[in-house]
């Protein structure tokens, strides 16, 4: 559909048949002006295709009947010879009503046929929206399982496992103690145990730390990613350090551990593909809410993203859009990558309240 | 030594943990389990009944938080020193509970030989922290960062104070910004400043010491 018709779809009914009348008379008029040797019949059909398209068959009708009649009128007061007989009157105005008629069932026909293809064009966009609004509610769904299901074994593993191993602690300490004032060498052996069960406990804490990172409180991000930079510099040998001007303080839980990962995912691919030695997470407040960055000194981007890879990526711009953030990867001036993830303050508000 | 037998009540919901602290501390000659609960509530009452001397809290409990229990402890029986053992980290949580009243924390699993020592040196009147925790807060205090409880509070300015305090009464950055009618960037040059005046190395820091500074102003 062209842009005129897509105009003249959005008047209202009753217009075009005003429009379709004034156009029969005015053609009517210039008909008359212009004698009866030159023929304007055909230009009648003009309004009659107008009311047909536009208004509707009954109506049309009618618009044909009045062209007929106006032509017709016209021809006779211009005095033609060939309105001399009433035979040739009803003859040529019959001839020319029917071929209207024709031209209207055929427009209604091209018409309704017309709508209902871009109704369904319209049924089908719909679902197609749908669709894809189904597929990202799932999606969101299934990380958000599959944290849930890190979560819960993190608790498991703190509050049975750590708890267990403590309680176990303690009761080697207890034969520690009774062997010690026994006075003998196995104390020794008992003192080992009880070590061997703290590292239990230990490498617990850790498994623990790494599924469920971000402590459940309000400033618990800034907390993690504090803790996050010191880890990264200490296991692999790079410079990550945590900027933060501002205290900020992400009240839902879930969007500070998507943030968390997000600033994870970043500094991974830092520090594994783009060979980083300087890593900063900033972690800021602007007036339009809060921003994440994540920025290094390595390798940037590879232009040409890795057939298999790019996981990492997705994910990151997922979990973004789950907490209804912004998110840019780019390469950055000087070399290296910038990640930028940018949670509007309404959104915020929203999750706060 | 014939000292009298300290009464301690433990608060802990597993099982296994009230169970073996029992024998280790009743193998003791100076202590003896009075009581032990695996909740606030049944902790409350059986401290009640039992008038312990000391109190083994866990942090998590089953219904209400051990900081929580710490506090009502704390109010209705003034005389119980509480010494938390807990799975949780102290570098989060230690500052935090003594905050709440505690006098001692141990994590569990970590240093297990020293629960008993932890319990004395609490009964005799001391703080008890681990090595570790002895070094992050004697680091802040060579910072200035325990030490601007009092003085350094009152080099800010006015409107240093105001944003100052209004993070200690745990407004967001924003919120701030607003109900002083400045604008963020205003508010970080305000932060920056009360950070350089209070030596505080960066905005968890920040907000920590605000917090801190606020629950003692209403405090006392």
């Amino acid at each position: 559909m062209t842009n005129w018709t897509r105009y003249l779809d959005r008047q209202s009914r009753p217009r075009m048949a005003v429009a379709a009348i004034l156009l029969a008379l005015c053609i009517g008029e210039f008909d008359y002006t212009t004698g009866t040797l030159i023929s304007l019949s055909a230009f009648y059909l003009l309004p009659v295709s107008l009311a047909a398209w536009f208004v509707g068959t009954g109506f049309a009708l009618f618009t044909a009947a009045l062209c007929v009649a106006v032509w017709m009128a016209g021809n006779m007061v211009a005095g033609d010879a060939s309105f001399a007989s009433p035979f040739l009157i009803a003859w040529n105005g019959s001839v020319q009503f029917a071929s209207f008629v024709v031209v209207v069932l055929v427009l209604v026909k091209l018409r309704n046929l017309n709508r209902e293809l871009e109704s369904r064009v319209r049924d089908r966009a719909a679902a197609l929206t749908r669709e894809i609004a189904e597929r990202e509610r799932l999606q969101h769904m299934l990380l958000e399982a599959s944290e849930q299901e890190q979560r819960r074994i993190g608790q498991d593993l703190h509050d049975g496992l750590g708890q267990h191993l403590a309680g176990t602690a303690i009761a080697g300490q207890v034969l520690r103690e009774k062997l010690e004032r026994r006075q003998l060498q196995e104390a020794s052996d008992a003192k080992k145990v009880v070590e061997l069960i703290e590292e239990g406990v230990s490498l617990t804490r850790r498994s623990v730390k790494g599924l469920h990172p971000v402590d459940l409180t309000a400033e618990g991000l800034m907390l993690a990613l504090e803790e996050f930079a010191a880890t990264t510099t200490r296991l692999f040998d790079v410079n990550c350090c945590f900027i933060c001007e501002l205290p900020v303080l992400i009240h839902s839980a879930a969007t500070a551990e998507h943030l968390f990962r997000i600033a994870q995912e970043g500094t991974r691919n830092a520090v594994q593909h783009g060979g980083a030695r300087n890593i900063v997470i900033e972690l800021n407040t602007l007036e339009e809410g809060h921003e994440l960055r994540v920025e290094d000194d390595g390798s940037g981007i590879p232009s040409v993203p890795p057939a298999t890879g790019g996981m990492g990526l997705r994910i990151m711009a997922h979990r973004a859009r789950m907490i209804g953030a912004s998110f840019r990867i780019a390469n950055r001036a000087g070399g290296g990558t910038s990640v930028i993830c940018q949670l509007p303050v309404a959104i915020e508000d929203r999750l706060a309240s | 030594m014939n000292k009298r037998v300290s009464k301690v009540f433990l608060v802990d919901d597993h099982p296994l943990v009230r169970e073996w602290l029992t024998t280790l501390l009743n193998h003791l000659a100076d202590l003896q389990v009075c009581g032990e609960a695996s909740g606030a509530e049944k902790a409350l009452e059986g401290m009640r009944a039992t008038q312990p001397d000391i109190a083994i809290i866990d942090l998590a409990l089953p219904e209400g938080s051990g900081l929580a229990l710490i506090k009502s402890i704390k109010a209705e029986f003034p005389g119980i020193a509480v010494v938390v053992l807990s799975m949780h980290d102290e570098r989060f949580y230690a500052e935090r509970a003594f905050r709440a009243g505690a006098r001692g924390y141990v994590m569990k699993g970590e240093s297990t030989s020293s629960i008993a020592a932890a319990i004395r040196d609490v009964l005799a009147g001391n703080l008890y922290l681990s090595p570790r925790m002895h070094t992050v807060f004697a680091e802040r205090f060579a910072e200035g960062d325990l030490a601007s409880l009092h003085a350094p509070v009152k080099k800010l300015s006015d409107r240093e104070l105001e944003v100052f305090r209004l993070l200690g009464q745990g407004y967001e950055t924003r919120r701030v910004a607003q109900s002083l009618n400045v604008s963020i960037k205003t508010v970080q040059a305000y932060c920056a400043r009360i950070k350089e005046k209070l030596q505080l190395a960066n905005a968890s820091e920040l907000l920590r010491e605000a917090i801190r500074w606020n629950d003692a102003q209403s405090a006392g």
